[in-house]
């Protein structure tokens, strides 16, 4: 099973309420490491993985009751726990279609928006592909932009969460 | 098997067909649907569901863009299309061509020229196939009545862009031919904003009957016998049975050779299925059009002969040839399918969606049930109306007959009103039962007869 992005959103979330300093999971080749020290880096290679910190033993029911939690869950219904820990005043911008998403307005070229910034309802923040037909999203709330949640270059369902803009 | 990996652009019962053909093939299944459609069993049973956009077709199951780049982003290899929706838009099978996806359907010409009907019924005149005795364009009212007179009447003026019975109008004698004529024009502006008209000797009784086939694209065409749908309201089949109890053998055997020399002719791919009518009066058939798919009620032909049609299907579009030579194909017994669809026939066929509370199916020998509905299961009410297929097989028209009736009868929904009360109806009246119908004969007798209280 492949991890999903809104599982990673999950703990990212518990590590934050944590006073933890650093958390280090690996899993079916998916290694997520996380650290208060901005200067931190992960030691690349298999030895990390066996040298895991306390912490992330305490992790590991967390990434391994995500998925039981909701066993229904399929690719198709983005899950409502991507909410996990989201403010409910944030606001989600959704897909209005399915599409590949990219956060540029060209390749190599910077993203429309980086989080912590402020946008206008009116501003476009990321681009839908359809069989080479580009259509921009826009914000559709004057806010501060707080999570991306789709990988750039990638297919995305209708109604598949993209953002978090707090107004 | 050259498909690894099967895109789905269609929902409802098909979709969940397609899916079982695909696996028993060893093919990996992704579907592409509504967002009213992610609890429904075709999402349930692929191995990824993709929702496209919102519930109305036109922003999901009828965009050809969303629906292609659905199946490319998620590296499937083939796209079946199903019925209804897309299924015979040639630009489906264009652009699946060009960007290296295997279309599980004809070729993008073929479906032009089978989607005209003067085209089909060019290419039938080539093929010498019977065609009902009619003209080509009529350019007004004094060329209609001098090819009326040509055809014998009574005769009926057509939309040369129609269908479903719309833009068509009687005249049985030469005062009828200027008002029809008008009237016809008109409609068919309305309709398919195309005024052009055609006109055709009018049959009056007349029966529904369509050869199964599967073509290899290479001029190689099987038939699967026929099918007799003559039970139809407002040009929509409602029961099927197969084989046709109207015909003698002898018509039976030009009937599919006719079918088989079409489609041989039009080097046709994938199954498909030519209708005719069949006039009673005149123990003759006449060419109507290709349907450049799968149909609704394949499963009768799948019964009579033991063949899975879908996985025939998927094979021919993979490139595997026929498979099956003609001799391979053979008949046994007689099979009858009714449609269960989601509307209320005492309220003049309300379509009545919402949540099935109870899905009780019958159970027992010679019995299929192709459904995509379970109970707890909400009938949304954006689709067409059908929510499964009840098909019974048996030995003889007598036994299919008693024993779907019994099923039929056995069979419990509620939550929704459903059409089953009027299929149980129709089974057991003697004008069935003795085969005396024709298409004109639900609306004309059946649906008059019907006490809505019986049930």
């Amino acid at each position: 099973m492949a991890v999903k992005s809104e599982e990673i959103a999950t703990l990212i979330e518990l590590f934050n309420e944590s006073e933890w300093d650093e958390l280090h999971v690996a899993f079916e080749g998916v290694q997520l490491f996380l650290s208060t020290d901005p200067n931190a880096r992960l030691c690349s290679g298999g030895a990390a993985v066996t040298a895991a910190p306390a912490p992330a033993i305490s992790v590991q029911p967390v990434a391994v009751q995500a998925p039981v939690a909701r066993p229904a869950t399929k690719p198709a219904t983005p899950a409502p726990a991507q909410d996990a820990g989201i403010p409910a005043h944030w606001v989600p911008v959704k897909a209005p279609n399915l599409g590949t998403f990219y956060r540029a307005p060209k390749p190599g070229a910077a993203p429309f928006v980086e989080i912590g910034q402020a946008v206008e309802a009116t501003a476009e923040i990321c681009l839908l592909e359809v069989m080479k037909l580009f259509t921009a999203v826009q914000a559709g709330v004057k806010g501060t932009v707080r999570r991306v949640c789709a990988e750039d270059a990638e297919m995305v369902e209708h109604g598949q969460v993209l953002f978090y803009i707090e107004p | 098997m050259a498909i690894k990996r099967l895109f789905i652009a269609n929902r409802g019962e098909i979709a969940v067909r397609i899916q079982r053909a695909a696996k028993s093939l060893g093919i990996e299944t992704v579907i592409g649907i509504s967002a009213a459609d992610k609890d429904s069993l075709g999402a349930q049973m692929a191995d990824r569901a993709v929702v496209l956009g919102p519930a109305p077709s036109s922003q999901s199951y009828l965009d050809v863009n969303l629906i292609l780049h659905a199946a490319l982003a998620t590296g499937c290899d083939a796209l079946h299309p199903g019925y209804g929706f897309l299924s015979e838009k040639p630009e489906l099978s264009r652009l699946c061509m060009e960007n290296g996806i295997i279309f599980v359907g004809p070729r993008q010409e073929t479906i032009a020229t089978l989607g005209d009907k003067l085209g089909a019924r060019a290419l039938a005149l080539e093929a010498g196939v019977p065609t009902v005795p009619g003209t080509d364009h009529i350019a007004g009212v004094a060329e209609a009545k001098t090819a009326a007179e040509a055809l014998g009447y009574p005769v009926v003026m057509k939309a040369s862009a129609g269908g479903g019975g719309r833009g068509m109008f009687k005249a049985t004698s030469p005062a009828d031919i200027e008002g029809s004529f008008e009237r016809a024009s008109r409609e068919a502006e309305a309709a398919f904003g195309d005024s052009r008209l055609y006109m055709e000797r009018f049959v009056e009784r007349a029966r529904h009957v369509e050869v199964q086939i599967l073509g290899d694209g290479e001029g190689n065409v099987l038939h699967f016998g026929e099918r007799d749908c003559t039970v139809q309201r407002r040009y929509q089949k409602l029961i099927e049975e197969a084989p046709s109890a109207a015909l003698s053998a002898a018509v039976r055997e030009r009937l599919h050779a006719a079918a088989v020399r079409l489609t041989a002719h039009a080097r046709y791919r994938n199954a498909g299925t030519v209708e005719f009518l069949y006039d009673v009066d005149r123990d003759d058939f006449y060419f109507i059009e290709v349907n450049s798919r799968i149909q609704v009620e394949h499963p009768v032909s799948e019964a009579i002969t033991g063949q899975d049609l879908i996985a025939l299907q998927l094979r021919v579009a993979a490139g595997e040839g026929l498979g099956l030579r003609q001799d391979d194909i053979t008949i046994a017994g007689h099979a009858i399918e009714v449609r269960i669809n989601a509307e209320d026939p005492t309220r003049d066929f309300m379509p009545s969606p919402g949540r099935i509370t109870r899905w009780g199916p019958p159970d027992g020998h010679g019995l299929r049930l192709d459904s995509h509905v379970y109970e707890g299961y909400l009938v949304p009410p954006f689709y067409d109306s059908m929510v499964g297929k009840l098909i019974a097989h048996g030995r003889s028209r007598e036994e299919a007959l008693e024993r779907l009736l019994a099923a039929v009868k056995a069979f419990r929904i509620e939550g929704i009103r459903t059409t089953l009360p009027l299929d149980a109806f129709i089974l057991d009246h003697p004008d069935f039962r003795t085969n005396a119908i024709t298409t004109r004969w639900l609306e004309d007798r059946g649906l008059p007869a019907f006490q809505p209280d019986q049930e």
